[in-house]
């Protein structure tokens, strides 16, 4: 049913031996760790967090490995900018998937989160990846660099891809694994997309969301949850500015989707263990977010069985926020 | 066996007016994507393209939404 899971965190010297073998690896670990690397069929990106099958941990010296199956007819590094993003789609196989990742806080992170719905081969060429960090402790003062191993550049204003074409009979499928739900309450709706809101419509009538979330003491550690189609996708809340009556959030808000505050969560570890609970097989890929990590107090706590990066946003097809975002390859006969 | 890409249902997925109901991520994506298209522009033209999009999803994943056809597309 499932292919091979082959996800792991190893040692910089491991690593190094794996790429000098020929294997193609998808990595997450500090910059420190991905710089001594060989160049090879890799692409990278900075991060110290991880969750492990003994619990959420940092890391400096150790890097998370994510082995292309070996069912892959091919894995393809390449690296975008903002102006060649749309490209990522027209590179990517027929059949297949493309991991990427993008530098935190930058022109491409923001253009990949407001566009890539509009691009030509969005969902047809699955998309799964995440945003690279640094420490929390470090935030303004390192800034997050993704890794080219085919070229051995790193980039602190482009992505990096690793495009892995896939036989006829296997086909992706990107799931996500949301433990927040809509509290109900008001309907919360925007007129224009972006990061940085204002103005927006509260059960339609006209209001300032900086001053509705004052006014109505909310918790901004619990992400709005957007209703696609059933689907929920996580804003997360990055700031909220009530003097100047601007909300900075870690993911674009869109007109025409129907948002609401989330319900509480009180004890997130318990939370994902009993949505991962219900998954018959382990992902190929997966990763959580930091804000789960830091909100939920997942140092040393496990989350079930599932591993992988602790990220500064997650991808799978469209920017996610507070999000386990997971890779599985099914067969189709 | 997937309608033609001329067929009716296409453009009834894509204007909302076949609702569809699934937990897969990138079917709900589509609709809603779909969705927020049509109300920002319900062209004809635009329909047409819908269709065309919602389509190539459906013949791109036709194996792994085998079993879900039927009720996809009762």
């Amino acid at each position: 049913m499932l292919a091979t899971v082959n996800s792991t965190l190893l040692s910089i010297a491991e690593v190094a031996s794996a790429i000098a073998a020929g294997e193609s690896l998808f990595l997450a670990g500090s910059h420190e760790a991905l710089r001594q690397l060989p160049q090879g069929n890799w692409v990278g990106g900075t991060i110290p967090y991880f969750m492990t099958e003994e619990g959420g941990l940092v890391s400096e010296d150790r890097i998370f490995v994510t082995k292309v199956p070996e069912i892959a007819l091919d894995a393809k590094v390449a690296d975008y900018g903002p102006d060649n993003l749309a490209d990522l789609y027209r590179d990517a196989p027929a059949n297949g998937f493309t991991f990427l990742v993008l530098p935190a806080a930058t022109e491409v992170h923001k253009t990949f989160a407001e566009r890539a719905q509009s691009y030509e081969g969005f969902l047809l060429r699955p998309v799964v990846g995440w945003i690279a960090g640094v420490r929390v402790d470090r935030i303004g003062k390192e800034a997050s660099a993704v890794f080219n191993g085919r070229t051995g550049k790193s980039f602190d204003t482009r992505g990096v891809a690793l495009h892995v074409a896939l036989p006829a009979n296997k086909v992706v499928n990107l799931k996500i694994v949301n433990i927040f739900e809509s509290g109900g309450g008001n309907l919360i709706r925007f007129e224009e997309a972006g990061f940085r809101v204002s103005k927006c419509l509260v059960d339609g009538k006209p209001a300032n969301l900086a001053e509705y979330i004052a006014g109505n003491g909310i918790a901004t550690e619990f992400p709005l949850v957007g209703d696609y189609n059933g689907s929920t996708i996580n804003v997360s809340f990055q700031a909220v500015d009530a003097a100047a009556g601007t909300v900075d959030l870690y993911a674009p808000v869109f007109p025409g989707v129907d948002y609401h505050f989330a319900k509480p969560v009180e004890d997130y570890a318990a939370a994902f263990g009993k949505a991962i609970a219900v998954e018959e097989d382990r992902p190929t890929f997966a990763c959580n977010c930091i804000l789960n990590f830091l909100y939920g107090k997942l140092e040393g706590k496990t989350t079930g069985p599932i591993t992988g990066p602790i990220t500064f946003g997650e991808i799978a097809h469209m920017l996610l926020n507070q999000t386990m975002a997971q890779l599985y390859l099914l067969d189709v006969g | 066996m997937l309608p033609a890409a001329t067929h009716r249902v296409w453009s009834e997925i894509a204007t909302g007016k076949r609702p569809i109901r699934s937990d897969n991520l990138a079917l709900n994506l589509l609709v809603k994507s779909n969705h927020m298209s049509f109300e920002r522009d319900p062209s004809q033209a635009n329909v047409l393209q819908l269709a065309a999009k919602t389509y190539k999803f459906f013949v791109q994943y036709e194996k792994f939404f085998a079993s879900e056809f039927d009720k996809i597309l009762a």
